[in-house]
């Protein structure tokens, strides 16, 4: 309480120091009870409940659907030796991957520009980049069904059609590709804004002096500004991977029968099939995945096995 | 136009650029114009223009309950977070306590969960307990999934408060009320605004924790957009996809004047 006391000096006032002793004790006591409410509203509908969805998983359901024992893995092994589900679980990680990849790739132009540029050009960059973010998913969703129609009737045949780069339409939609262009779209910001802020902190002299030494563009780029901005990178790549595993609205509407995801085996499980325990096994490993990832990615992160830009 | 890109390292940056806003631009876009085209099956290119199926739109029962109903809960969601989320936030900044870093990362986990698998979990306790009301079980999962958002804005913010003007505020006599009122709020004000405006605008938008604990009685907007797009081929569907970009719009205008996007975005 150094301060106060300065500041008491200076105004030539005398706090009485009884007030001030029980005010010094009160405020250890309250601050940190006052996550409290916080705390148990999290411990009781949040982390209470994943528990029960573990334990539901490691059940089994009776014929009246009620879950008890006996406990058994058997939920586990049919997600993995099914072929039907199997088959999900993989489409899964493909398209996490291939949209985490793509991203990454496209996102590096975005964010250089995003932070080099005049202030004007900057905001007008971040404004587009993050207003989707705030657009319903299933807009979005809709968006691209509009773009990617399957026919003579959907835009991006009329363009390919109108140009002649081909004769007869496409079909995109309800393919793999099409989930990957809609996740791609929805999960683009969560990967140029961690890349553009890491990018920012990077000392611009440094590459100055590469440049200056004679390193030509693509040099400069892959030996210092690259390494430099992996810490943006591995936590922009964490969270477009993590989203898209998890998602549901975008497989559903674009993806159609052909690109099922875990998200939508979990929804048909419950709602349709009314099977909790296989239900709850997909949602353990859909977490347990994105856990992973998460693991890896803080152990990269704060083990300073990254070189960090200061 | 900087002399950091050049030649033609500059060329891929610039064309890469235009094609991701492009890119992120043209879906909007395309829902937008067909919202406004006069033809009974949405088409490309829009034909015509009409306003009329905006005025079907408004007409919709379904959709302008669904309207109610998200706007009261995200509401809802708004207060509750930034009841619970505002304390804690303080709690994680001003307190020493043990297990302080542990008690953060659970504070935030939910934002790293699959927020499906949250819904799910949940609606698994809710049926357990009997808890048929689904306003009551909507409003409890929009808080745990919008809450961490609160926290994190507004402990960013705290994190640059003075604490030195608190301290001449209770020398000065305020009592600890007064000086949270008059001298620490007005500090942390935007950082606030833009945790509860977070919360509304994820709260109105969420789906995968909806999806769970909605019925057929209480349907927010994402769910019946849902169901109207495997019903429904006239443009009254980009209708009401194109009202819910233009609430989404002002939204982020709202988000950059308070505190600037990159600041409230950034994790």
């Amino acid at each position: 309480m150094t301060t106060s006391d300065d500041a008491v000096a200076v105004l030539g006032v005398q706090a009485p120091p009884v007030v001030r002793r029980a005010s010094r004790w009160r405020l250890a006591l309250p601050v940190g009870l006052l996550a409290v409410p916080m705390l148990a509203f999290l411990t009781y509908f949040f982390f209470y409940p994943a528990l029960g969805l573990l334990l539901s998983s490691i059940q089994t359901q009776d014929s009246r659907g009620i879950i008890g024992r006996p406990f058994t893995l058997a939920h586990y092994a049919r997600l993995v030796n099914v072929e039907l589900y199997a088959r999900v679980l993989w489409t899964t990680l493909r398209i996490s991957i291939v949209t985490s990849a793509l991203a990454t790739v496209l996102a590096y132009p975005v964010a250089l520009v995003m932070v080099k540029s005049r202030p004007m050009i900057t905001r007008i960059i971040t404004l587009i980049v993050i207003a989707p973010l705030i657009v319903s998913v299933v807009v979005r969703g809709y968006g691209w069904q509009l773009v990617l129609q399957n026919g003579p009737k959907g835009m991006l045949n009329w363009i390919l059609m109108t140009l002649h780069i081909v004769d007869a339409p496409i079909s995109v939609l309800y393919t793999e590709a099409a989930v990957v262009i809609g996740s791609l779209h929805v999960f683009f910001p969560m990967m140029v804004l961690p890349l553009a802020s890491a990018l920012g902190k990077i000392d611009p002299n440094l590459e100055d002096a590469a440049r200056m030494l004679g390193a030509p563009w693509w040099k400069v780029f892959l030996r210092v500004t690259l390494p430099l901005s992996m810490p943006g990178f591995v936590a922009g790549f964490t969270l477009v991977f993590s989203l898209t595993a998890g998602s549901f609205v975008i497989p559903a509407i674009l993806g159609g029968a052909s690109a099922v995801m875990l998200g939508n085996l979990i929804e048909q499980q419950i709602f349709v099939v009314y099977d909790w325990p296989f239900g709850a096994a997909i949602a353990v490993v859909l977490v347990g995945l994105v856990l992973a990832v998460n693991g890896v990615s803080m152990w990269l992160l704060e083990g300073r096995r990254l070189r960090r830009p200061e | 136009m900087d002399e950091r890109f050049s030649g033609f390292g500059a060329y891929i940056l610039y064309t890469v650029t235009a094609g991701m806003m492009l890119f992120i631009l043209a879906p909007l876009l395309l829902v937008m114009a067909a919202s406004v085209s006069d033809s009974y099956f949405v088409t490309f290119p829009p034909q015509g223009f009409t306003l009329k199926w905006y005025a079907k739109v408004l007409q919709d029962r379904d959709f302008l309950e669904a309207m109610r109903l998200s706007i009261l809960l995200a509401l809802g969601t708004t207060a509750g977070s930034l009841l619970l989320g505002v304390p804690a936030a303080f709690a994680l900044v001003r307190g020493k306590f043990f297990g302080l870093a542990a008690i953060k990362g659970f504070l935030l986990s939910p934002l790293i969960f699959p927020a499906l698998v949250t819904g799910l979990a949940l609606l698994q306790v809710l049926t357990k307990l009997g808890s048929q009301d689904a306003r009551l079980n909507l409003l409890i999962g929009h808080v745990v999934v919008t809450s961490p958002y609160v926290i994190r804005t507004v402990v960013t913010s705290l994190q640059l408060v003075d604490e030195n003007l608190e301290d001449a505020a209770r020398t000065l006599g305020a009592n600890r009320l007064t000086t949270f009122w008059r001298v620490t709020l007005p500090q942390i004000a935007s950082g606030v605004a833009a945790g509860g405006l977070f919360a509304f605008m994820v709260s109105f938008d969420n789906y995968p924790v909806t999806m769970w604990l909605a019925n057929s009685e209480y349907s927010p907007v994402p769910l019946v957009l849902m169901r109207q797009l495997v019903n429904v081929f006239d443009p009254s569907v980009p209708a009401m996809s194109t009202i819910i970009i233009l609430m989404a719009m002002v939204g982020v205008l709202l988000l950059e004047k308070l505190v600037g996007l990159r600041r409230a975005l950034a994790a």
